[in-house]
C-alpha cells in the first residue's frame, strides 16, 4: 500500500505542509467581513491542490513533479504556540457536541456484539476521533524546536480603499504584528515576500485597483505583486451548492451564508491567484532554498574532514553545564539549518534528502542533550522512515525513542509525546497492530480525565479491531475511558462507553465487574433524568450478596432514591429483591378432601388414599348415565385443572430468600389472581371463554399487571414482615373466590420499602410442563394453580378438645371431637376412621354425661350388656355416626374419644371424617375432613411378672410385680391391678395396708409386690359362655383413694 | 508481603470460583471491581499465550499502571490468577504450584463438582497461609 495513502500519509500530507503568514490591514478584513468571512477563511478552501503539477528538482537536480500540495495560511498575530487553556476549551467543546449528538442513542437497545464484531472499523469508530486527534495535533503547532511550522513566505494584504497602498504595505512589514518567533530568533526572517491588494468591486471601479498595482510592480517588485478582486454587492446574491468554507467555520450556524456576494468568477481568481502562488512562488523559492542550504550543510558538515571536526568540536562542549534543554540554537545556527534544510525538504517530498539530514542533526542535538529537539528529529524521522515504506523496525524505534525522549523532558513534553504517539499508533494501525496501538493510547492517555478519557476510548476500540479480536481488553478499556468522561462531567459519553462495556461484559459471571457496571450507568441515567433505564440498570445490582454491607446498603439506599426521584408508582416484573424460592410453592386448597390443620394438608396424599379407600364410594360410582352431563363435562373439561369451592381460601405457601446482609422490609405480599366468572347455563359458551381466556391471558399481563381490578370476585391476603439479613422466610397467602367461574393463581407481588412493586410469576412455560409430566408421573406446582370455583358447599370443620401432645405409656384420657358447619347446608351419613385405634378410640355417648373417671367405676350389674356392644365396635374399623346426627348452625356436634397411650414412642394419628352433602345437584357428592395429631408417648412404668407354683398346692401360684418409674421427673400412684379371665383370680398375699404397698412411686423408683393367683372355683358354668372371657379380677392396690373405687378401664372403648 | 494482591481461580468456562484479596493493604471498597477488571481483560491475553508454552507458570503476562498480573494454567486449563505488586518471581511461582496441589485435593473430592465455587474453608485459610508465606 502507498504509505501516502494510509490515513496517516493523508494527515501528514494535510498537516506537515509549508505556511504561509498573512498580515493585512483592518480595511481588507472588513471588505472579508461582508461575506461573512476572515481573509484566511476566504482564501483557505482554494489552499489545497489535488493536481498543482510542478516540477521539481532535487538539491542533486533529479527532476520529479508535485502532484498534491497543500498550502496553509495563518494570520501573523496567530503563529505561536497555542494557549493550553484555550486549546483545551476548543477540545472540550468538540465532545461536548459529539455527546449531544449521541444522545438519542442512549435510549435505544443495548448494542450486540457480534454487531460490533461484524462491522466495519469506520462504521464502530464515533466519527468525532478524527476531528478530536486533529485538533489535539495542531493544538502542538509553532513550536521553535521544529521547522515545518514556521513561515515560508509571507502575504501582505491591503486594500484598495487604504490611502497610500504602497506605504501601508512599507508599515505592514515593520509592524509590530510579526510572531514572537521571528524576533526570539528562532526563525528566519529572510522570508518570501508577497504583496497582495484586494479590491472590492463594490467600492469603485478596478481602474483605480490596477493604477495602485502598477505602482506597486514598479516599487516592490513586479514578480511579488498581486490584485484580487471581490465582491460584497446585495445584487449579486449567489447560493453556492456546496459551500467550500462551510468545512473551515465551525462555528458557523447553518442559516448563515458563506460568501455569498462572491460570484463565480470571483471563485476563479481566488483560486488561480492561490495556484499562482504555491506554483510560481512558494515551490520554487522552496527548492531554490534546499538547494543553497544542501550545499552549506555539504560544505560545513559533509565529508570525513568535517565529521572529524565536529566530533572533535562537539566534544569539547560537552564540559560546560548544560541547560536542561540543551544550548539555544538560533536559525543562524546550522544545527537549525539542517532542520530546516530537513523539513523543506521533506514538505517537497524528498524523502531521501530529509532523511539523511534529520539523521545527521539528530547525533548532534543527541550530544548537546538537547533533548526536545532530539525527540523532533526522531519524530520526523520515523515519519520519513514510514512515508520511504522501507525499514519498519526503524520507523518505529524512532516513534518510541521520541515519544520516551519527550516524556524525559518534563511536563512541557508531554503535550509532544502525546503528538508523536498519536503518529505512532496511526502506524502501528496501517500495520494492523493494533494490539500495539492500544498499549500507546494508553500511554498517551496522560492525567488530564478528558484527554485520558478519549485516549483510552480509543484504544478500546483497537483492542476491538485486533485479530483475533480482545473483547474484555476492550471492556475493560471502555470501563476505564467511561470513568474519565464521567470524571470530566461528560455523562453521555460515560454512558455511551459503559453501554457498550456491557454488551461486550454481559453474562459474565464475574459479579464485581457486572455491579460496578450496572451500578454505575444507572447512576447516570439517573443524572440525565432517564429513570427508566436508570431502575432497569440498578435493579440488576439488588442481589449483591457478595458485596459487604455498607455497599449492599447504598446500592439499595440508590436504587430506592432514583425510584423516589422518577416519581412514580413503580412496578417491577421480575424485582431480584427478595429472592422467591419457587421449588418451595406449595398451594393448599380444598376440594373433596379438607384439611383440619395445615400439618393435616402437609401429610402424603397416599396415605389419606389409603385410609380413604374404605369409606369413600370408589370411582366409577361417579361415572353415571348419559342423564348426568353436566358433572361428567365439568370433570372432563377441568381434567387438568383443580376444584375449588367458592368462599374457602387457597392456601398458597412460598418462601422468600434475602441474600443481603441488611434486612429488607416487605410490605403488601399478596397473591395475584385472575377469576373469570363462568356462564351457568351455556356449556358451549362456557368452553370458548375458557379458550378466549388463555388467549388473552398472555396479551393482558404484558399489558397491565394489575388484574385484580375485579376485586370483588375474590379476597386477598396482605403479609407485611421484614427479612433479615440473609433470612428466609416461608409465607402463607390465603386468596379466597367470591364467585364461580375459572379461577387462576398468576403469582405474587410484593412491596419493597413501601415504594416499589416486585412481581413474580408462578407460571412456567407449558412446554416445560409436558415435558416433565412425561418423564415423572408427578404434579407440578404450576399444574395447581388452575381452579374451576364451584358453588359452596357444607364443609365441616373438626378437631379434638384438649388433645395433648405428650403422653406417658399407658395414660388414658377422655377427650372431645368437636363438628361444626358453618353453611345453611346439611350433611349425611357421617363416617370416620382413625389410622390407630389403639391409641384413639371412639367412645360410647351413653356416660357422657360423666366426669372422667367417674364414669369408669365398676358398676355391681349390667357390665355383660355394655361388653357385648363393645365388641361389636371394636370389629368395625369404620365408625358410623348415627343417622340422627346433625351437625348444621351454631351450635357444635360433640362426641367423645378414649385416648390411651398404648406403647411409647412417636405417633401420628390421622383421622377421617366422611360425610355426603345432602343436595343432589352439587358436583360435589362428598367430602372428607382430614386431621392429623402427632402424638409423642413416653415410658411410664415398666411391669414385670414373675410366676412361680406355690410349692403347697397345685391350684395356687406366687406371682411377684417389679414395677419401676422409668420417668425422669413424675410421680405416679399405683392404684390397682386387674387381671382379666375366667380361670384364674388374684389377690395380694397379704393385706394392702400392710408395709409394702408404697402408695406413690417417684421417679426411678422401683417397687415390688407379691400376690397369689387362684384358680378360681367353676362355681356358675351355667352362666353364659363368651362373656365369661372377661371377667375380671381386681386387687386394690393403694392404700388412699377413700372408698376403695374400682376402675374398669375397657369401659372406655 | 504485597501490599496489594488478589488471588482468583478462574474456571475453564471463565467462570471465577474462588476470589481472595491476600493482600496486606486495608481492603479499599472501590479495589474488588478493579482487581477483577484487571484480571478480567487479563485473560484475553493468557487466551493466546497458554497455547504457546508447556509450561504451566505463565510469569507475568500483563500489567496495569503498578499492578501486575501472573498467570499459572493447570492442565485442565483452569486458571490461577494473581495481581500483584511485588516482584519475587520465585516466591508467586511456589505459591502457585502449592496452591494448585491444594485445588488437586479439591478436585479429589467426590462431593466437589468439577467447575463449581470452592467453598472450604479449608482451601480459604491454607491459601491465605501460603500467600503470607510466599508474597
Amino acid at each position: 500500500m502507498d504509505p501516502a495513502r494510509t490515513p496517516l500519509g493523508r494527515m501528514l500530507l494535510d498537516e506537515i505542509t509549508p505556511v504561509v503568514m498573512v498580515i493585512c490591514t483592518p480595511l481588507v478584513e472588513e471588505a472579508c467581513r461582508r461575506n461573512g468571512l476572515s481573509f484566511v477563511e476566504m482564501l483557505s478552501p482554494f489552499c489545497s491542490f489535488s493536481n498543482i503539477d510542478v516540477p521539481v528538482r532535487t538539491a542533486s537536480d533529479q527532476p520529479y513533479r508535485l502532484q498534491k500540495f497543500k498550502l496553509r495560511l495563518f494570520y501573523a498575530s496567530d503563529i505561536r504556540q497555542p494557549d493550553v487553556q484555550v486549546a483545551n476549551e476548543r477540545l472540550k467543546e468538540v465532545i461536548t457536541q459529539a455527546g449531544e449528538k449521541d444522545l438519542s442513542n442512549l435510549s435505544s437497545d443495548l448494542p450486540q456484539v457480534d454487531e460490533l464484531l461484524s462491522s466495519s472499523e469506520s462504521e464502530i469508530l464515533p466519527s468525532w476521533f478524527e476531528f478530536f486527534n486533529k485538533q489535539l495535533i495542531r493544538t502542538m503547532s509553532f513550536s521553535d524546536h521544529e521547522a515545518f511550522d514556521h513561515p515560508v513566505a509571507c502575504l501582505f494584504v491591503v486594500s484598495s480603499k487604504d490611502e497610500q497602498p504602497i506605504n501601508r504595505f512599507v508599515d505592514l512589514f515593520h509592524g509590530d504584528q510579526l510572531p514572537s518567533l521571528l524576533n526570539d530568533g528562532a526563525m528566519d526572517p529572510k522570508f518570501l515576500r508577497l504583496h497582495l491588494l484586494v479590491h472590492d468591486n463594490q467600492d469603485g471601479s478596478p481602474e483605480t485597483a490596477t493604477k495602485f498595482l502598477n505602482e506597486m510592480r514598479s516599487t516592490l517588485g513586479s514578480n511579488s505583486s498581486q490584485l484580487l478582486c471581490i465582491n460584497s454587492s446585495q445584487g449579486g446574491l449567489v447560493e453556492h451548492l456546496q459551500n467550500p468554507w462551510a468545512p473551515f467555520k465551525t462555528d458557523a450556524s447553518p442559516t448563515q451564508r458563506l460568501g455569498c456576494f462572491l460570484n463565480i468568477d470571483d471563485f476563479n481568481e481566488i483560486k488561480n491567484l492561490m495556484q499562482d502562488l504555491a506554483s510560481k512562488h512558494v515551490i520554487p523559492y522552496m527548492e531554490e532554498k534546499v538547494r543553497v542550504l544542501n550545499q552549506q550543510v555539504s560544505a560545513t558538515r559533509k565529508g570525513f574532514r568535517n565529521q572529524i571536526k565536529n566530533l572533535w568540536w562537539r566534544k569539547g562542549k560537552e564540559d560546560t553545564p548544560d541547560a536542561s534543554n540543551g544550548p539555544v540554537y538560533t536559525y543562524s545556527s546550522i544545527e537549525s539549518q539542517i532542520r530546516v534544510l530537513g523539513d523543506y525538504a521533506f514538505m517537497l517530498r524528498d524523502y531521501e534528502l530529509a532523511l539523511s539530514n534529520y539523521r545527521l542533526i539528530s547525533t548532534d542535538y543527541k550530544l548537546d542533550k538537547a533533548w526536545k529537539r532530539y525527540a523532533g528529529v526522531q519524530e520526523m524521522m520515523g515519519l520519513t522512515y514510514f512515508l520511504l515504506d522501507q525499514s519498519r523496525k526503524e520507523a518505529e524505534y524512532c516513534m518510541e525513542n521520541a515519544f520516551n525522549t519527550y516524556l524525559k523532558t518534563g511536563p512541557t513534553g508531554h503535550q509532544n509525546a502525546t503528538r508523536s504517539g498519536l503518529w505512532w499508533v496511526e502506524m502501528l494501525k496501517t500495520r494492523n497492530q493494533f494490539k500495539e496501538a492500544a498499549g500507546v493510547y494508553f500511554r498517551i492517555s496522560g492525567e488530564e480525565p478528558l484527554h485520558s478519557a478519549v485516549m483510552l476510548e480509543q484504544a478500546s476500540y483497537c483492542y476491538l479491531l485486533s485479530k483475533p479480536p480482545m473483547l474484555r481488553k476492550f471492556g475493560f478499556h471502555l470501563i476505564l475511558s467511561g470513568n474519565q468522561y464521567k470524571k470530566s462531567d461528560q455523562i453521555k459519553h460515560a454512558i455511551r462507553t459503559y453501554r457498550r462495556a456491557i454488551s461486550v461484559l454481559k453474562g459474565t459471571t464475574w459479579r464485581y465487574i457486572q455491579d460496578h457496571l450496572h451500578f454505575h450507568i444507572g447512576q447516570w441515567y439517573s443524572f440525565l433524568g432517564l429513570y427508566d433505564f436508570a431502575v432497569s440498570h440498578l435493579m440488576e445490582v439488588l442481589s449483591c450478596g457478595h458485596q459487604s454491607k455498607t455497599t449492599q446498603e447504598f446500592f439499595l439506599k440508590t436504587f430506592l432514591q432514583t425510584i423516589q426521584k422518577s416519581g412514580k408508582a413503580c412496578e417491577v416484573m421480575r424485582l431480584p429483591l427478595p429472592v422467591i424460592n419457587s421449588s418451595s410453592l406449595k398451594v393448599v386448597f380444598e376440594d373433596h378432601r379438607t384439611y383440619a390443620s395445615s400439618a393435616a394438608a402437609g401429610v402424603r396424599e397416599s396415605i389419606w388414599q389409603s385410609l380413604e379407600e374404605d369409606i369413600v364410594p370408589s370411582l366409577p360410582t361417579v361415572r353415571s348415565n348419559w342423564l348426568d352431563v353436566q358433572s361428567n363435562f365439568i370433570l372432563k373439561r377441568n381434567k387438568d385443572s383443580n376444584i375449588c369451592i367458592v368462599g374457602e381460601a387457597i392456601k398458597v405457601a412460598i418462601e422468600f430468600q434475602n441474600p443481603l446482609q441488611i434486612s429488607i422490609p416487605l410490605s403488601d405480599v399478596s397473591l395475584m389472581c385472575e377469576l373469570c366468572a363462568r356462564a351457568d347455563d351455556a356449556d358451549s359458551e362456557a368452553n370458548s371463554s375458557t379458550a378466549e381466556l388463555q388467549n388473552n391471558e398472555t396479551t393482558k399481563l404484558n399489558a397491565d399487571r394489575f388484574i385484580n381490578s375485579n376485586e370483588s370476585s375474590f379476597a386477598l391476603s396482605n403479609v407485611e414482615f421484614t427479612l433479615e439479613g440473609g433470612g428466609r422466610k416461608m409465607v402463607q397467602l390465603t386468596v379466597t373466590p367470591r364467585v364461580e367461574g375459572t379461577f387462576k393463581i398468576v403469582g405474587v407481588k410484593w412491596k419493597l420499602s413501601s415504594s416499589l412493586v416486585g412481581f413474580h410469576n408462578f407460571v412456567t412455560s407449558p412446554v416445560k410442563k409436558i415435558q416433565k409430566g412425561r418423564k415423572k408421573n408427578k404434579q407440578s406446582p404450576a399444574d395447581n394453580l388452575k381452579f374451576v370455583v364451584v358453588k359452596p358447599v357444607p364443609r365441616l370443620e373438626g378437631f379434638i378438645q384438649s388433645l395433648p401432645e405428650k403422653v406417658y405409656a399407658g395414660e388414658l384420657q377422655q377427650l372431645t371431637l368437636e363438628l361444626n358447619n358453618k353453611s345453611d347446608l346439611s350433611v349425611k351419613n357421617l363416617k370416620m376412621k382413625i389410622s390407630h385405634p389403639r391409641f384413639l378410640n371412639i367412645g360410647n355417648q351413653r356416660n357422657w354425661n360423666m366426669d372422667y373417671p367417674a364414669c369408669l367405676e365398676k358398676k355391681t350389674n349390667g357390665v355383660e350388656q355394655t361388653l357385648l356392644e363393645q365388641t361389636s365396635n371394636l370389629l368395625q374399623k369404620v365408625f358410623l355416626f348415627p343417622e340422627e346426627t346433625i351437625v348444621q348452625g351454631d351450635t357444635s356436634f360433640l362426641w367423645p374419644l378414649w385416648l390411651h397411650a398404648a406403647v411409647p414412642g412417636k405417633v401420628s394419628l390421622y383421622i377421617i371424617l366422611y360425610y355426603e352433602i345432602e343436595n343432589p345437584e352439587s358436583i360435589i357428592k362428598y367430602r372428607t375432613l382430614r386431621m392429623l395429631y402427632n402424638l409423642e408417648v413416653f415410658p411410664s412404668l415398666d411391669v414385670s411378672f414373675q410366676i412361680s407354683a406355690c410349692p403347697s398346692t397345685l391350684e395356687e401360684f406366687l406371682v411377684r410385680m417389679d414395677v419401676a418409674n422409668k420417668t425422669s421427673s413424675k410421680n405416679f400412684q399405683i392404684h390397682q391391678l386387674s387381671s382379666i379371665g375366667y380361670q384364674w383370680e388374684i389377690s395380694l398375699l397379704q393385706p394392702t395396708d400392710s408395709m409394702y404397698s408404697s402408695p406413690t412411686l417417684l421417679s426411678g423408683q422401683a417397687f415390688s409386690c407379691y400376690l397369689m393367683l387362684k384358680k378360681r372355683k367353676r362355681l356358675d358354668s351355667s352362666e353364659g359362655n363368651g362373656s365369661l372371657s372377661l371377667a375380671v379380677s381386681d386387687v386394690p392396690l393403694s392404700t388412699e383413694g377413700g372408698g376403695r373405687v374400682m376402675y374398669d378401664i375397657s369401659l372406655s372403648q | 508481603m504485597a501490599t496489594t494482591a488478589c488471588f482468583i481461580i478462574v474456571s475453564r468456562n471463565d467462570i471465577p470460583i474462588y476470589e481472595a484479596e491476600v493482600g496486606s493493604a486495608v481492603k479499599r471498597e472501590d479495589a474488588a471491581h478493579l482487581h477483577q477488571f484487571i484480571l478480567h481483560a487479563a485473560q484475553d491475553i493468557v487466551q493466546d499465550l497458554a497455547w504457546t508454552t508447556s509450561a504451566m507458570f505463565l510469569k507475568a503476562i500483563d500489567r496495569f499502571n503498578d499492578l501486575v498480573v501472573s498467570v499459572y494454567v493447570t492442565a485442565g486449563h483452569t486458571r490461577f490468577m494473581l495481581l500483584h505488586d511485588s516482584r519475587s518471581d520465585d516466591g508467586i511461582k511456589s505459591f502457585f504450584q502449592e496452591v494448585h496441589e491444594l485445588y488437586i485435593k479439591i478436585i479429589l473430592n467426590p462431593l466437589y463438582l468439577p467447575g463449581s465455587r470452592i467453598t472450604s474453608s479449608h482451601f480459604d485459610t491454607k491459601v491465605r497461609a501460603l500467600a503470607r508465606k510466599y508474597l
